[in-house]
């Protein structure tokens, strides 16, 4: 009889030949010693494959023929940046009392509650003090650039020490699967709710118009819409990031939001974490443990086992606090009806802000502080202060001059054509954060709004540097334009615009329309930039 | 991290199987696996990371990209492993899952449908190709190993991909043909001819 293919026996020592086809070689094997060595040299061969790739690949070549992916912009960085990012500004939180509140009143306008109310802050922001809160705001950029510094190099050491191995990652997989609660349900549409009579076992993702819960969720709710009402239960925490939040219900975890206006109607087991326009603690509440809010005005009516920390414009105190409250910003009021268990300790401009009724309880001491604000020009910090933002803003000039000569260059040049890069600055820096909240919302597009975001306030930190240089060539007039004129002509103009955004009141206006212009220029000089590219 | 690799490193061949529990034990695991238990996910990563990791590395081109595929599997394990109904050893059902992560990956990079693409040549080809150096065999040392891993990694993807789903993932032809969507005699072609690039490679030794 006929000896079998190679291939055959190969497939039979695989065991993978069919039944019959595989009786009727083993037939021919016992009369065959040709085969029978061929079948041995084949299991033997089997034997090394498997024993050779038992061992784990760490030297493995990378393959030939398959060029090695370029990698994008993966989410493990992302990750890394993001907890960078998360610990700074949580450090940076409790070391400096703040100007988040002011920056974030700044922009607020833009985003959430509209056009009506953008007219209305702004003649009040350049009437109260405006220079100071670009002041504040400009550091608050400045803090964030340095935090994507130091996210960069962590970025860069983590791929120098490759971090990225699988178990770090999966350390950060596995201490996700160890929260409670950590699978998903999404649900999303104009209106999502959670009825009276309905439980969610996971945690749900809700986006919409109105997302409304009535029964009960047993993790937790992560809400993203125009309104969020919680009338029924969450057993986790709720995240929430929405123009309206009204939490009638009783949520056991923490609150962590970010919206215009929150309402706490009902009982929280932990503590709040707000920032918005606008939060009232209705005195049918109660919040288990302590309060930390960032908002234009703060009402606080019901009852607050630990303490209260606040920065707002204004705030009134009528229900009761457990432990410290500690307040900053314009105005405090404390009713009759006040009880504070620990220390007060207040910030705020002028005493004259602050009322606390006769009848009102503190246990502890209280201790009101007046910030004043001319004191700042007396005091070296300022001009220390001063001069390093200057070198900062300096050295992003040189370091984008170096880079990208041609470019730095012709934005400084498009900052020239004034009303144009005025009316288009001011559409980038009204758009740009009505466009990251729609693509917040999406959900699918969080990290891109983010990036966006990042990309954002840096175009309006480096926005004064296009302006500064364009200022000081004009006024030095350079017969040639090389580097050392046009680093020359940003000290000049950057000198001018740091004396004149301490001028008060206009100040703020020529800081506001100097953002504008350097803002446009930015983004025409990268609309030209990009579009052969776009078109081809 | 280093505690990973020097585990590794320790590791000796068919050390896989010998850290995997009895029966009973894993069953055990596994059913609180099912029940979003933690701390048996964690314990299945325990177990099988290096296995899976190292599927995911012979067949995808560089060890990021495994790294992400690993990680990929065992986040997707604490939903999929639901529908492990038992019928099949659960390392396989796991590998099974590894091949078709990765799959989908070298998928995505092809931006097709099709990892393999079932050439017209087809099985005819294979009967030519007896004369070639015989079988690889003999007892290998360490450093010989390394030279056939390194020459697997070499194979070109289409060759590579069914190869170290049948000798390391130790999947049947059929699920093989399954996961690269092409006929079974065809995966048995490529596996063969596979074997046979893999003994030019490393012919010098095999005599």
């Amino acid at each position: 009889m006929e000896c079998y293919s190679e291939e055959i026996v190969s497939i039979f020592v695989d065991g993978e030949l069919e039944a019959k086809e595989a009786q009727r070689l083993r037939d021919h094997l016992s009369a065959c010693r040709r085969c029978r060595q061929l079948l041995d040299a084949l299991r033997a061969e089997n034997r090394v494959l498997s024993e050779s790739l038992q061992e784990l690949p760490e030297e493995a070549a990378s393959p030939e023929g398959v060029s090695p992916v370029p990698r994008s912009f993966a989410w493990g960085d992302m990750a890394i940046v993001t907890a960078v990012l998360a610990l700074t500004s949580v450090v940076a939180f409790w070391i400096s009392e703040l100007s988040i509140p002011q920056a974030l009143r700044w922009l607020d306008p833009f985003s959430v509650s509209g056009g009506t109310n953008l007219v209305l802050n702004f003649s009040y922001y350049f009437a109260n003090g405006g220079t100071a809160m670009l002041d504040e705001y400009a550091a608050v950029v400045g803090k964030i650039l340095l935090v994507l510094l130091l996210g960069g190099s962590a970025l860069l050491l983590g791929r120098r020490w490759r971090l990225r191995q699988p178990g770090l990652r999966l350390l950060i997989v596995l201490l996700a699967l160890s929260l409670p609660g950590f699978a998903l349900e999404r649900r999303h549409s104009e209106i999502v709710t959670v009825r009276a009579n309905e439980t969610v076992e996971d945690t749900l993702l809700a986006s919409g118009n109105i997302v409304r819960v009535d029964g009960v969720v047993n993790g937790d709710l992560l809400a993203f819409g125009g309104t969020v009402e919680v009338r029924g239960t969450i057993k986790g925490d709720l995240v929430s990031f929405a123009k309206r939040i009204v939490v009638s219900g009783t949520v056991e975890g923490n609150i962590y939001n970010c919206s215009n206006s929150l309402e706490l109607d009902g009982q929280l087991g932990h503590s709040l974490y707000a920032l918005g326009q606008s939060l009232r603690v209705s005195d049918r509440a109660h919040v288990g443990e302590g309060l930390l809010v960032g908002a234009g005005d703060v009402s606080l009516e019901g009852e607050v086992t630990r303490s209260v920390t606040m920065f707002a414009g204004n705030a009134d105190v009528s229900g009761s606090v457990g432990r410290e409250l500690t307040m900053a910003g314009d105005n405090l009021t404390l009713t009759n009806t006040a009880r504070i268990g620990g220390n007060l300790s207040a910030r705020v401009h002028e005493l004259k802000n602050v009322h606390i009724a006769d009848g009102a309880t503190i246990t502890g001491t209280r201790d009101i502080q007046v910030r004043e604000r001319p004191n700042r020009f007396t005091s070296p910090h300022f001009y220390f202060f001063q001069a390093v933002w200057l070198a900062a803003a300096m050295l992003v000039g040189w370091l984008g001059l170096v880079l990208f000569p041609g470019f730095v260059q012709a934005s400084t040049h498009a900052v020239g054509s004034g009303w144009r890069s005025l009316g288009l600055g001011f559409a980038v820096l009204a758009g740009v954060p009505v466009a990251m909240i729609v693509t917040a919302i999406t959900l699918v597009g969080l990290p891109a709004s983010l990036m966006l975001l990042m990309v954002y306030l840096a175009a309006i930190y480096v926005a004064k540097i296009w302006v500064g240089a364009f200022l000081g060539q004009m006024l030095l007039k350079p017969t040639g334009v090389t580097k050392s004129d046009w680093l020359l002509g940003l000290l000049v103009g950057l000198l001018i615009l740091t004396v004149v955004r301490y001028i008060p009141y206009l100040g703020g206006l020529v800081h506001f329309g100097v953002t504008c212009l350097g803002l446009g220029a930015f983004a025409w000089q990268l609309y030209r930039v990009l579009r052969p590219a776009i078109t081809v | 991290m280093d505690a990973k690799r020097n585990n590794a490193k320790a590791s000796q061949p068919g050390e896989g199987k010998a850290t995997q529990m009895d029966g009973p034990d894993l069953e055990s695991v596994i059913e609180r696996a099912k029940g979003r238990d933690a701390e048996a996910l964690a314990e299945i990563y325990r177990l099988y990371a290096r296995r899976v990791f190292g599927l995911c590395r012979y067949m995808l081109d560089s060890r990021e990209s495994a790294e992400d595929a690993t990680s990929e599997v065992f986040l997707k394990l604490q939903r999929s492993i639901e529908s492990y109904d038992g019928s099949v050893p659960f390392p396989r059902w796991l590998l099974r899952v590894t091949g078709n992560q990765c799959i989908d990956a070298l998928r995505r990079r092809k931006r097709g449908r099709h990892v393999i693409v079932e050439a017209d040549v087809g099985v005819a080809v294979i009967e030519t190709a007896s004369p070639e150096p015989s079988p690889l065999g003999a007892v290998l040392g360490a450093e010989e190993r390394a030279q056939v891993r390194d020459a697997i990694a070499r194979l070109p993807e289409n060759y590579r991909v069914p190869l170290v789903l049948r000798y390391y993932g130790e999947l049947s032809y059929d699920e093989i043909a399954q996961q690269l969507d092409l006929k079974r005699d065809y995966v048995a072609a490529l596996l063969f001819r596979a074997k046979q690039e893999l003994r030019r490679k490393l012919g010098h030794w095999s005599k």
